[in-house]
């Protein structure tokens, strides 16, 4: 599996800086998590405005309290908790988003399915996944957290998050290729050529 | 060059990983670079810990024996090993210690751990049963998660001498969440619901 995308390595010479709190070492840590933060959260909130309100005040946590920061956990774990933390409070916030079902019954070990797909067809399907359950895809299969990490970070139980990823591939799977909800989706990739 | 018709199968985690990542709108360092010039760290006002004492003062005095988790609330004496006997003979003494020391250390973490657990599931039972957290409420909950978390970064990388500390962190956290989430729902003694940040006098 790839990395997550926060997983960047960051030199100890501008950690140091910004825990001295030089604002250019903040600066170039911004833009170097920029995207990352706003990503996940616009995942999690499926809404471009909070997703930059998440940005904002993870940050600012993040600042705020790097010289809390321990050396010996990496400091994108570090930050990318914050920014989770941050995106998913909100998300409890926005009560009609948080689905708050035990569905144990939905968990299955089918195999996940296989796609071809566009990233304008896959955004389409995504964006309409209810929240949690696209929060519990996005942190499994991007972030690479495990179900007991998700269920912690969410509150919930292991089998919460296991029914919620079931729930979600089967639904990406309808979504994809509504016409056969087949095992298999078809979905369009570009390739390079 | 891209040729749009051209397929391949992906499994769905790979396609989504290979999503671009999305940009923001607009630039928000300015923004925030200005809140960081007007709030040093060192001068920002802490605005849990008034509440985090607020429930540990309300766990001192109502929620011992009304937190439904009896096996974890009990737990601060399973650290306590059983002295060596009077009979030990004095050259095993020292012996006899560092077994004690490494026993009660063993014991002193599966002891945390379990409150841990026992904590969270209770947690979990509550947030099931009550309404959310609100207003300040829900920004201290959201602080100590934070906290949580945070601790949980460095338990991932912890080595073992420091894990003791870090899980007493972990379960006093937990412990102050489980208290705001308890004096918000469930604290009804005489009937009246009392919010954790209510002034004790």
């Amino acid at each position: 599996m790839s990395p997550s995308p926060f997983d960047l390595e960051l030199p100890k010479t501008l950690l140091d800086r910004a825990c001295a709190g030089d604002m250019a070492a903040f600066e170039q840590i911004y833009r170097r998590f920029e995207r990352p933060v706003f990503s996940l959260a616009w995942r999690v909130l499926g809404n471009r405005e909070s997703a930059q309100d998440v940005l904002h005040d993870a940050m600012l946590k993040v600042f705020q309290r790097i010289g809390q920061y321990r050396s010996d956990a990496p400091f994108w774990a570090w930050l990318r908790q914050i920014a989770l933390n941050e995106a998913l409070m909100r998300l409890r916030g926005s009560r009609h988003e948080w689905v708050d079902v035990d569905t144990h019954t939905l968990v299955d070990d089918t195999p996940e399915p296989s796609v071809r797909a566009d990233a304008a067809t896959l955004e389409r399907a995504l964006d309409r996944l209810p929240a949690t359950t696209r929060s519990v895809l996005w942190l499994y299969h991007v972030e690479g957290y495990s179900h007991p990490e998700i269920a912690a970070a969410m509150g919930k139980t292991t089998s919460f998050s296991k029914s919620q990823l079931a729930r979600g591939t089967a639904r990406m799977r309808v979504l994809l290729d509504p016409a056969t909800e087949s095992v298999s989706c078809l979905i369009q990739t570009p390739q390079p050529g | 060059m891209s040729d749009p018709n051209t397929t391949t199968r992906l499994s769905l985690g790979d396609a989504l990983r290979g999503l671009p990542l999305a940009a923001p709108d607009r630039d928000g360092w300015s923004t925030l670079a200005a809140q960081l010039t007007a709030t040093p760290a060192s001068r920002r006002p802490r605005r849990v810990w008034p509440l985090a004492l607020a429930a540990t003062i309300l766990l001192a005095v109502f929620g011992t024996y009304k937190l439904r988790t009896p096996s974890v609330i009990v737990t601060h004496s399973v650290a306590t090993v059983t002295p060596a006997r009077a009979s030990t003979p004095v050259n095993g003494e020292e012996h006899t210690h560092a077994t004690t020391s490494t026993i009660s250390d063993t014991t002193r973490l599966d002891a945390l751990r379990t409150r841990s657990q026992s904590l969270e599931r209770w947690l979990r039972q509550t947030a099931k049963s009550g309404s959310p957290l609100q207003g300040q409420d829900l920004a201290a909950a959201t602080e100590i998660e934070n906290l949580i978390g945070l601790v949980d970064v460095e338990l991932s990388a912890a080595t073992s001498a420091h894990a003791s500390a870090l899980w007493q962190r972990r379960v006093g956290l937990l412990e102050d969440l489980a208290v705001l989430r308890y004096s918000n729902y469930q604290l009804a003694t005489g009937g009246k619901t009392v919010a954790a940040n209510a002034r004790i006098d």
